[in-house]
C-alpha cells in the first residue's frame, strides 16, 4: 500500500507526464498537421479518466489544452487563441474528458459495489460456517479473525449475547479497544440512509485532544427490537480511519451475527428443554415401573398377611401353610426387585466393582436355579451343564443376580408348561451361559434395546420393570463380558452372556 | 370353614399376577365364595357365560386382551357388578374404567377387610337394584328420610338447600360405592355438566360442614382422590 499523499497525487503526476510527453513527441515530429496530432492529447485524457476518474481526466484535459497552446500552436509561448478551429479544439478536449471521465468513473463504481457486494456476501458466507462452532466464543473468535483479515485493521473485538471473543495484531491495539473513554467512529445505520461513521468525542477535551495511536470504531449489533444487542469494535493504525466500504460491510454482517446468534440461542433452548422433558419423562416411566413392580408382590404379601389374620375363618393347617408360603415367595420376589433397583443405581453411579474370586460355574448355576424352584416351578426346566468346568474368575452375587434375572425373564415371558433351557460352556477363554425360552420371541429391531433400562418390547404391557436385563448387562459389563439376546431356533428367545475365564491384567 | 353370612356367591377373578390370584381366590373361598380364578382377558370372557359370576373383579392392566376390554363386553351383555383392581397412581385408569360401567375399585395392595367390605357393597347393591326400597338410609348418627325429605345427623334436623339434598340423596343412593366427579355431577347438575369438578368440590364442603362432626377428616363423605367420592355405610354404633 502507497502512503496516502501519494496515492492522492500520484495520478495527477501520471497525466502531467503523458501531457509532457504527447507534447515533446509533437514537437520534435516536426511539424506535422496539428488537428491531427491534438488527437493524440485525447488518448492521455481517455486513460486518466478510465484509470483515475473526473478529476484526473479534466485535469488532463486543462493541462493538454494549455500544452498545445503553449508549445505548438502559432503564436507559440503565448495562450492567446488566434484560430476559432483551436477553440473548438479545447471544447473536445473538455468534452472528451468529462463525458469519458463520468462514464469510467460510473462503470469503476459500479465494478467496486460489485466487488464490495461480493466480499461482503464471501464474509457473511464465513460468518455462516463460523457459527457452527461448538460455542458462542469460538464463533466470535472465528468472526472477529475474519473481519480483521477483512478490513485490513489491526484489532476487531465482538461482543454478543454475553459472550466476547477479539482478534488482534498486538496488545496496544486491544488496549485501544478497551479503552472508551477516548474519541470514537461509531457506525450509524438509522433512518434508512446508507451506514456512515459518526465522530464522538469524550466529555472531557483534555482526552480527546490527546495523541492515540490508533482509531477506534464501534458497530452496533441490534436486536428484533432495535435495542443493542452487542457490538464490534474496530481499531487501527491507519489515520485516516475507516471508510465507506468497512461500513457498508459492518452494516450488513451486524444484522446478519445477530439473527444467527438468535437462530441458534433458539435452537440451545429447544433442545435444553426437549432434554428436559425427556428425562422427566424417563423418570416418572421409572417411578411407574418401580412403584408397580414393587407394588404387585406387596399386594399378595398384604392380602396373605390380612387372610391368615381373618377370625371368621377357621383355615386349615394346609391353607395356612399356602398363605406363608405366598407370602414367602413374594417377600425374595421384593428382595430381587431392591437388589435390581441398587444395582442399577451402582451401575449408573460407576461404582460397580465386583468383588471377583474364582467360583466353579456349574455349581453356581445349579444353586441358583434350585433358589428360584419356586419361579420357575410352572415351566418344564431343562439342566444342559457338564458335572462340572472349570473355575472362573467372578463375584459370586453379581453373576448370580444375572442368571436369576435372565432365568426370571425367561419364565415371565413364556406360557406355563414350555420349556427353559439353561446351558453353561467354558470354551475359547470364555465361560458363556444361555438361558432359551419357548416364549412368542423378540423382534429384530427390539434385541438390542431390550437391555436399556426401563425399555419393554411392544405389545407386551405391565411385565416387568425392564430393569432385570438392564442390571443383567451392567453386572456382565463390569466383569470386561459381554451380554445378547437371539432368537432361538425354537421360535423363542435365547440370552446369553460371556465373561472371560481370566482375570484382568492389573 | 366357611362363614354363613356369605351364601356361596359366585366370585370371577381376573388378574395375571398369579400370587394374588391365588391369595384372593383362597380368601374368597375361605369366606364362603364360589370362586373362578383365571389369568387372561380371553379365558375371562370365554368362561363367564358359563360360570355366571354374581361379580367379577377384574385387574386393569394385563397382556392381551386388557382389562377395560373385559369390563366393556360384558356390560355389553349383563350387568354383573365389577370390581376393578388396579395399582395406586393410575387414577386416570380407574376413572375410565368407572365411566365404562365398573362399579367400583380397589387400589393395589389391598386390605383383605376392604376387598370384603366392597365385594359386600358391591353384592347387596346387586341384589337389591340400587338403594333398594328403604325410604330412611342410615350410616352412623347420619339419617336420610327420602319420603318427607329430611337429613337428620344425631337426631337433631339438618338444613340442606335442594343442591345439597340432591348431592346427598345422588351419593345415598349408591351408598357404600364410589360415585365419579362426572357421574355426581350429571346426575345433580344435569346431562351437560361434566368437567365443572369446581361445582362439586364447593358443594361437597358445604355438605361436609352441616353434616360431619370434623369436617377436614369425613365420617360419612369420603374422598376418593383423583376419582371422586364415596358415602361410607357406618355402623350405627359407630
Amino acid at each position: 500500500m502507497l502512503p496516502a499523499p501519494v496515492a492522492v497525487v500520484l495520478p495527477y503526476l501520471l497525466a502531467t507526464a503523458g501531457v509532457a510527453m504527447v507534447t515533446l513527441g509533437i514537437a520534435l515530429a516536426g511539424r506535422p498537421d496539428l488537428g491531427n496530432a491534438s488527437m493524440l492529447y485525447l488518448i492521455v485524457v481517455l486513460v486518466a479518466a478510465v484509470a483515475a476518474g473526473r478529476a484526473v481526466a479534466i485535469f488532463s484535459a486543462l493541462l493538454a489544452f494549455f500544452s498545445f497552446n503553449w508549445f505548438l500552436t502559432e503564436p507559440r509561448h503565448t495562450l492567446s487563441v488566434a484560430d476559432p478551429d483551436d477553440w473548438i479544439l479545447l471544447l473536445l478536449f473538455l468534452l472528451t474528458a468529462v463525458v469519458t471521465g463520468q462514464l469510467a468513473a460510473g462503470q469503476k463504481r459500479r465494478a467496486e459495489e460489485a466487488e464490495e457486494h461480493e466480499r461482503q456476501a464471501r464474509v457473511l458466507t464465513d460468518i455462516a460456517i463460523a457459527l457452527t462452532e461448538p460455542t458462542l466464543e469460538r464463533t466470535l473468535r472465528s468472526v472477529a479473525d475474519r473481519l480483521r483479515a477483512e478490513l485490513g485493521v489491526d484489532a476487531v473485538q465482538v461482543e454478543l449475547g454475553g459472550a466476547r471473543a477479539a482478534s488482534s495484531v498486538d496488545a496496544d491495539a486491544l488496549e485501544a479497544l478497551d479503552n472508551t473513554d477516548r474519541t470514537i467512529d461509531v457506525l450509524a445505520t438509522d433512518g434508512g440512509s446508507e451506514a456512515r461513521w459518526i465522530r464522538l468525542a469524550p466529555p472531557h477535551r483534555r482526552l480527546a485532544a490527546m495523541a492515540m495511536a490508533h482509531r477506534v470504531g464501534r458497530a452496533p449489533i441490534r436486536g428484533a427490537g432495535g435495542e443493542e444487542a452487542g457490538h464490534i469494535t474496530l481499531a487501527t493504525s491507519n489515520r485516516r480511519g475507516f471508510d465507506g466500504a468497512a461500513a457498508r460491510l459492518l452494516a450488513g454482517v451486524a444484522p446478519q451475527l445477530w439473527a444467527a446468534q438468535e437462530r441458534s440461542r433458539l435452537r440451545a433452548e429447544a433442545t435444553e428443554a426437549e432434554v428436559l422433558r425427556r428425562s422427566d419423562e424417563a423418570k416418572s416411566a421409572l417411578l411407574d415401573a418401580v412403584s408397580h413392580d414393587l407394588r404387585t408382590p406387596l399386594a399378595s404379601i398384604i392380602a396373605s398377611a390380612g387372610s391368615l389374620r381373618q377370625a371368621a375363618v377357621q383355615w386349615s393347617t394346609q391353607e395356612r401353610a399356602e398363605f406363608a408360603a405366598a407370602i414367602e415367595q413374594e417377600a425374595r420376589r421384593l428382595d430381587r426387585i431392591v437388589g435390581n433397583l441398587l444395582d442399577l443405581s451402582r451401575i449408573r453411579a460407576g461404582s460397580l466393582h465386583p468383588d471377583v474370586a474364582w467360583y466353579e460355574p456349574v455349581a453356581l448355576v445349579r444353586d441358583v436355579l434350585a433358589r428360584m424352584a419356586g419361579v420357575t416351578a410352572a415351566h418344564r426346566l431343562v439342566l444342559d451343564l457338564p458335572d462340572e468346568l472349570p473355575p472362573v474368575p467372578l463375584d459370586y452375587s453379581e453373576i448370580d443376580q444375572v442368571l436369576t434375572n435372565l432365568v426370571e425373564n425367561a419364565v415371565r415371558h413364556s406360557p406355563p408348561g414350555t420349556t427353559v433351557t439353561v446351558r453353561a460352556v467354558v470354551d475359547g477363554g470364555e465361560l458363556r451361559v444361555c438361558v432359551e425360552d419357548e416364549g412368542p420371541g423378540i423382534p429384530v429391531d427390539e434385541l438390542r434395546r431390550i437391555f436399556e433400562p426401563f425399555h419393554r418390547v411392544r405389545g407386551v404391557t405391565r411385565r416387568g420393570t425392564g430393569l432385570g436385563l438392564a442390571v443383567a448387562r451392567g453386572l456382565v459389563e463390569a466383569h470386561r463380558g459381554r451380554i445378547w439376546a437371539e432368537s432361538a431356533a425354537a421360535g423363542g428367545s435365547r440370552f446369553c452372556f460371556v465373561i472371560p475365564t481370566r482375570e484382568a491384567m492389573p | 370353614m366357611t362363614e354363613a353370612a356369605s351364601t356361596g356367591a359366585r366370585v370371577l377373578v381376573l388378574d395375571d399376577e398369579e400370587a394374588i390370584r391365588r391369595t384372593v381366590e383362597r380368601l374368597l373361598t375361605g369366606h364362603g365364595f364360589v370362586v373362578r380364578a383365571v389369568s387372561s382377558g380371553e379365558e375371562a370372557l370365554g368362561v363367564a357365560p358359563r360360570f355366571q359370576p354374581d361379580l367379577m373383579l377384574v385387574d386393569l392392566g394385563l397382556p392381551g386382551v386388557d382389562g377395560f376390554e373385559v369390563i366393556a363386553q360384558t356390560r355389553d351383555r349383563t350387568s354383573t357388578p365389577i370390581i376393578v383392581l388396579s395399582v395406586r397412581g393410575a387414577e386416570r385408569d380407574k376413572v375410565r374404567a368407572l365411566e365404562m360401567g365398573a362399579d367400583d375399585y380397589l387400589t393395589k395392595p389391598f386390605g383383605v377387610d376392604e376387598l370384603l367390605a366392597r365385594v359386600r357393597v358391591a353384592l347387596r347393591h346387586a341384589a337389591r337394584g340400587g338403594r333398594g326400597t328403604d325410604a330412611i338410609f342410615r350410616s352412623g348418627g347420619l339419617a336420610v328420610d327420602l319420603e318427607r325429605r329430611e337429613v337428620t345427623v344425631d337426631a337433631l334436623p339438618v338444613q340442606l338447600t335442594p343442591t345439597e339434598y340432591a348431592l346427598l340423596t345422588a351419593l345415598v343412593d349408591q351408598a357404600g360405592r364410589v360415585l365419579t366427579d362426572r357421574a355426581l355431577l350429571r346426575r345433580v347438575w344435569g346431562p351437560e355438566y361434566g368437567s365443572e369438578s369446581h361445582y362439586l368440590h364447593v358443594y361437597m364442603a358445604r355438605l361436609r360442614k352441616k353434616l360431619e362432626a370434623d369436617p377436614a377428616n369425613p365420617r360419612y363423605l369420603r374422598t376418593e382422590p383423583g376419582v371422586g367420592y364415596r358415602l361410607l355405610e357406618v355402623d350405627a354404633e359407630g
